[in-house]
């Protein structure tokens, strides 16, 4: 990364009036390298000598979208890899870690489940040593299960039911999409995660934590041969397994705007709004990222200045394109301020979604917009575990690394009109989906 | 659970996975860990300091890989400084200080800086105000402009003021709506009562209302003193540079006397066992926020505390904390201790939260972690551990030229010794049971520590019984 950085600073130091030329960036996508084994575990490995850090992250292609029958079992199985396998049993492997300062972490989304430990280099083959056992000999004990699903249930209290913005994202997701799995909250509903059993978490594990699933990225200050050989050592002899079971359904098109009210007893009531949009890998994605940009980066941005600054009638309020695997959002939304009527903070979000429709935005508008997108990539080169972030969601999402030059020249290439045409496309009224959460018409506020 | 795990496992293998290895070498697990690299972290040769003649204060580390640039001030002064009456007023006054500066009313100066795809900040803390602005370093030109003007020029325009004034309040109220927000605000009245740390850092409804540009105005005269700050760069910009634009835009700032410090909190505190309830029906789970008193940030017992408090609960998944409130009982996502080390001591706090029927299981178990912590010595391996853990992970932390520079700001903003980060972990590794035992018993109090829960009143006030006084609050 580093040495092309400065090459990177020489092509975005151009005006952007002038086409910048791909070939002159020497991105850090272009040194990393695939390697592929027989069982089609792909290991992407990018060294940088100037970080002191090695970032180790496992990606396993599932996610909540790919559960059949139990809600929240991507998630509860992920907590389940970090309690203990045959030959490092119980919270061992924490210990081995902590004695070794690593940073370590996972989480599950719509679509993955990442592993990840941030170490020193010299001890990546401990790290790389404890990935392959837990993927080889993992142990699911129920007495652990039953446990770690109270876990489990606490974190969806904390994270969704007692946080208003949980509740809004939960409600505007079920409304959105009828029929495709990304309908269900990623940590599930309650009653899943407190029924599911040890045999569906077997079944899990068998089917989606397979060699031919699974991508580890490697990005940082490390040995690369050396790294990648352990790897082969450690997983070269896990068969292949059949292609994993994946979800059929799909989305059908929204005839007519959807509204929901969530009932909370809050003092700032939350107004969102989400509109289908295209799944990962389309076009149109950098017109809606900058269509995000122009709503609502920074303090001029639109909705900034319309309902917060000018209006005085909410706490903050932002836009955005969601993009996933399999279908993809773009949302709005806005912290009311207490006093003020939600239905009047739709009102004023709504019309900066249709003035975006009817106009396009104005060249500074624009070019703010593209700025703001060019340094939000830069940013994304500062750290080791960004990097291997990158490399590893690119590639399964992508299906290959998107080099920066493409996606700088996507960027300079917008139009006004480009703005414009997304945002008529797919911020349709008939299309949107509207949740207010507030407080019920007979309950009293909070306190 | 731990190591009777795999016996009690009625053979639940991955079958699928186990088949097939080969021979490999002896896994990375039975080998001894590597020794501790105790060398220096900061690179020496990029990090350079020098000083006005007014007294201002010069820290660049350069960083040249990527074509960023973050330039900010730091005032040793924050919320710490405010009469109890006015709590809110630094924050106020950072945030205004970003509502117009120089030639440029709030909207001119936002468009500048969003224009470069740059971020303004100013935010205060308990003991220094920072403001900073980041963005590519071909800006570097604009990016001076903006935060000399920012810091020498602020315009505390009466209007803006009334703008800022008022999203504080509704900040302040949606807090309400946060419960861990709550129990926090909750504990902090309960410690401290009426010093300012009894109050939260954005401050209180009432003290806000009643805040004007004005006040902001005076706050930024006062704290606002070039021998009093210092001002930072990180990224690809070099030492002659900064200093040479430093000369020529703060050069002519004249020195004065900083504030006094402000009256130190009370201690012991609470003087007793005290319990709070905030009365919020419609919670699934108790927040509950449990503490006292704790240190100073220049405390030279710091390591040892930091250490014994890792392994009660500053350590992540592995403390003690983490194995008895989750991992044993499964009764919470999280659970969490701190020393919250500010320039006069902040408090010693521990928060979780779990369903609200049980509360009572999960205080008796903080309470009791906490007693086990002060009154038995910690085992041999239990140091060494938290020791490996701090001075291990201590190059992670500081991968980044903005971490290294954060870092640096801060011991200057406590006047703590400025290679303290080349000697972190030698002072780790140099820490005893010795030092452990004595932090704990004069550091950790749990018969008087006061307990705030956030949740149905209903419930939470016969399943507290017996803690101590109960006070149930409204939000």
């Amino acid at each position: 990364m580093r040495p092309g950085a400065l090459l990177l600073a020489a092509a975005l130091a151009l005006p952007l009036a002038v086409p910048p030329r791909a070939a002159a960036l020497d991105d850090p996508a272009a040194r990393t390298r695939l390697t592929v084994l027989d069982n089609g575990l792909r290991i992407l490995t990018l060294v940088d000598r100037t970080t002191p850090v090695v970032s180790f992250q496992s990606w396993v292609q599932v996610g909540s979208g790919d559960e059949a029958r139990w809600t929240g079992l991507a998630h509860l199985f992920e907590h389940m890899m970090f309690r203990g396998t045959q030959n490092v049993p119980g919270d061992l492997r924490d210990r081995l870690l902590r004695a070794r300062g690593a940073r370590g972490n996972a989480f599950t989304s719509n679509d993955v489940t990442v592993y990840f430990e941030d170490v020193t280099e010299e001890h990546l083959p401990l790290v790389i040593d404890l990935e392959a056992d837990r993927l080889r000999h993992l142990v699911i004990s129920p007495d652990v299960l039953d446990t770690e699903r109270q876990v489990v249930l606490e974190e969806r209290r904390m994270r969704s039911e007692d946080s208003p913005q949980g509740r809004l994202i939960e409600a505007l997701l079920a409304l959105s999409f009828l029929a495709h799995p990304y309908r269900t909250p990623t940590i599930g509903w309650a009653s899943d995660v407190a029924k599911v059993d040890v045999d569906a978490c077997l079944a899990f594990f068998r089917a989606y934590y397979v060699p031919n699933n699974l991508v580890i990225s490697i990005a940082g200050d490390f040995d690369e041969e050396a790294a990648i050989a352990r790897l082969r050592e450690r997983l070269a002899g896990v068969p292949r397994a059949p292609a994993p079971p994946r979800n059929p359904t799909e989305e059908p098109p929204q005839r007519g705007e959807r509204r929901a009210v969530v009932h909370v007893p809050v003092r700032a009531p939350l107004v969102g709004a989400a509109w289908h949009a295209p799944a990962a890998g389309h076009p149109d994605a950098y017109a809606l990222d900058a269509l995000g940009e122009i709503l609502s980066a920074g303090r001029t941005s639109r909705l900034h200045r319309a309902l917060v600054y000018d209006g005085q009638e909410a706490i903050s309020a932002y836009g955005g394109y969601w993009e996933m695997e399999r279908a993809g959002l773009f949302y709005a939304g806005a912290g009311v301020r207490p006093g003020v009527d939600p239905a009047r903070v739709e009102r004023s979000l709504l019309e900066q979604i249709e003035r975006l429709r009817e106009t396009p935005p104005s060249a500074d508008e624009l070019e703010k917009a593209k700025r703001g997108l060019e340094v939000a990539l830069i940013r994304g080169l500062g750290t080791a575990h960004a990097l291997a972030s990158r490399n590893a969601s690119d590639l399964l999402t992508y299906g290959r690394i998107r080099p920066l030059d493409e996606r700088l020249e996507a960027i300079r290439a917008l139009t006004a009109e480009d703005v414009r045409r997304v945002a008529r496309a797919y911020l349709r009224p008939d299309g949107r989906s509207v949740v207010h959460v507030m407080p019920g018409p007979d309950a009293e506020a909070a306190g | 659970m731990r190591g009777g795990a795999a016996a009690r496992v009625a053979a639940l293998l991955a079958a699928g996975l186990a088949a097939g290895c080969a021979l490999a070498p002896a896994p990375a697990w039975e080998e001894p860990a590597p020794p501790i690299d105790t060398g220096p972290v900061v690179d020496a040769a990029r990090l350079h300091r020098g000083e006005l003649a007014n007294g201002l204060r010069i820290l660049v580390f350069e960083d040249p890989r990527l074509p960023q640039l973050a330039i900010g001030l730091a005032a040793r002064r924050g919320a710490a400084q405010e009469p109890p009456a006015r709590a809110g007023l630094a924050s106020y006054t950072a945030e205004l200080m970003t509502r117009g500066a120089g030639g440029r009313d709030a909207l001119a100066l936002a468009k500048v800086v969003d224009d470069l795809g740059a971020e303004l900040d100013a935010q205060a803390g308990w003991d220094a105000i920072h403001a900073e602005v980041s963005g590519l370093s071909r800006d570097a030109d604009a990016l001076f402009a903006v935060l000399a003007d920012v810091v020498r020029r602020p315009r505390f325009d009466p209007a803006e003021g009334a703008k800022v004034r008022q999203e504080l309040l509704a900040v302040l109220e949606q807090r309400k709506d946060q419960a861990g927000a709550l129990a926090q605000q909750a504990l902090a009245r309960v410690v401290y009562g009426e010093h300012r740390f009894g109050a939260p850092l954005l401050g209180t409804p009432e003290a806000v209302a009643a805040l004007r540009a004005a006040d902001a105005a005076a706050f930024h005269r006062a704290v606002f003193v070039p021998g009093n700050a210092i001002l930072y760069a990180t990224g690809d910009v070099r030492y002659e540079d900064v200093r040479a634009r430093a000369e020529a835009a703060f050069g002519d700032w004249p020195p004065a006397a900083p504030p006094a410090p402000p009256p130190p909190p009370p201690s012991p505190a609470p003087a007793a066992r005290r319990v709070v309830v905030v009365d919020r029906p419609d919670l699934a789970q108790a927040q509950i926020a449990l503490g006292h008193d704790g240190i100073a940030r220049t405390d030279p017992e710091r390591m040892a505390v930091l250490l014994l408090n890792d392994v009660l609960g500053g350590s992540g998944l592995t403390s003690r904390l983490m194995e008895r409130v989750r991992k044993d009982a499964g009764l919470a996502y999280g659970v969490y201790s701190a020393f919250a080390m500010r320039r006069a001591p902040g408090p010693f706090l521990v928060g979780t939260s779990t369903r609200v029927s049980e509360a009572r299981r999960a205080v008796d178990l903080v309470l009791a972690e906490i007693a086990r912590a002060a009154e038995e010595p910690v085992a041999p391996d239990e140091l060494r551990a938290v020791q490996r853990l701090n001075a291990g992970g201590f190059a992670l932390a500081l991968e980044t030229a903005a971490d290294v520079t954060e870092a640096l700001v801060d011991l200057d903003v406590h006047g703590l010794p400025p290679d303290s980060l080349d000697t972190y972990r030698d002072r780790v590794l140099a820490v005893t049971l010795d030092d452990l035992r004595r932090a704990a018993r004069e550091h950790l109090h749990p018969e008087r520590a006061a307990i705030a829960v956030v949740g149905p009143a209903a419930a939470l006030v016969p399943a507290l019984e017996g803690l101590g006084p109960v006070e149930v609050v409204r939000p």
